[in-house]
């Protein structure tokens, strides 16, 4: 019992563990790329340059949340996935809006052009299988 | 870059990947061939790095070095991440994030011919 309780709390196997690699293939495209520009040449668009920065670091700890079992783990995953698709649609809104704010691309600019969409669609399919994942109710005997 | 080396990890990385496909779809985890197929496709990766570090060295360097550079990186980190990712996963999941990853190798090589030739 205790076992399946603690399966059914991993949203990190099955289709969750592609999520994880795209989740991990995404902190690893976008912050090498703000990385460099942020050492090179972060005063050109330091709004740019710092926000692909914050979006690689939660791809980052998306991709960490989602691989780790528990409660915790997945209510950061939760944060992250959320954090996420109101990032790509606000940042996407004002570079279509407002595009001298954001004089350089960033990850989520155009709802994530640059790279497919997958920034925009990543983030739901994330929140759609921690749905999915949820933990089932279990008596209070096995909790923890 | 040579077209050679970047057309022989396009068809490679598609062959696993069509191949991780059909197991995907038939319900298999991922198999040694599969495995194999990513360390071909990451050899022939090194392959085209190396000569492409080489010729940076050389005078023959892209425009954007730091565009082409951070691509390079990220594609030869793909196929041991699928390789540990997929492996890990023994159900027919494994399979697609190979499947996955393969399509990714692909786009990547696209892009960085195009930021090699500007």
């Amino acid at each position: 019992m205790a076992e399946a309780s603690r399966r059914s709390w991993r949203a990190g196997t099955g289709p969750g563990r592609v999520l994880v690699g795209v989740y991990a293939f995404f902190a690893l495209a976008a912050g090498a790329r703000a990385g460099w520009q942020i050492a090179t040449r972060l005063s050109e668009a330091p709004v740019a340059y710092l926000l692909s920065a914050v979006a690689a670091t939660v791809y980052l700890v998306a991709a960490v949340a989602l691989a780790r079992p528990g409660r915790r783990a997945r209510t950061l995953a939760l944060a992250c996935c959320t954090f996420e698709l109101i990032g790509v649609l606000t940042v996407g809104t004002v570079s279509l809006a407002l595009p001298e704010a954001l004089p350089r691309a960033t990850v989520w600019s155009t709802y994530g052009i640059g790279y497919g969409f997958v920034p925009l669609v990543l983030p739901v399919l994330g929140l759609l299988w921690l749905r999915r994942a949820r933990p089932t109710p279990r008596p209070a005997t096995s909790a923890g | 870059m040579v077209d050679g080396l970047a057309t022989a990890i396009i068809v490679t990385s598609l062959l696993v990947a069509a191949v991780s496909g059909v197991m995907a779809l038939r319900g298999h985890p991922p198999r040694v061939g599969q495995l194999a197929g990513l360390v071909v496709v990451e050899l022939v990766l090194l392959a085209q790095a190396v000569t492409a570090t080489g010729r940076m060295f050389t005078g023959d360097r892209p425009d954007q070095l730091a565009t082409f550079v951070g691509y390079l990186l990220t594609a030869l980190l793909i196929p041991p991440l699928a390789a540990l990712l997929g492996w890990s996963e023994r159900t027919r999941w494994g399979s697609v994030i190979v499947a996955v990853a393969c399509l990714v190798v692909p786009v990547m090589v696209v892009r960085l011919q195009q930021v090699w030739h500007g």
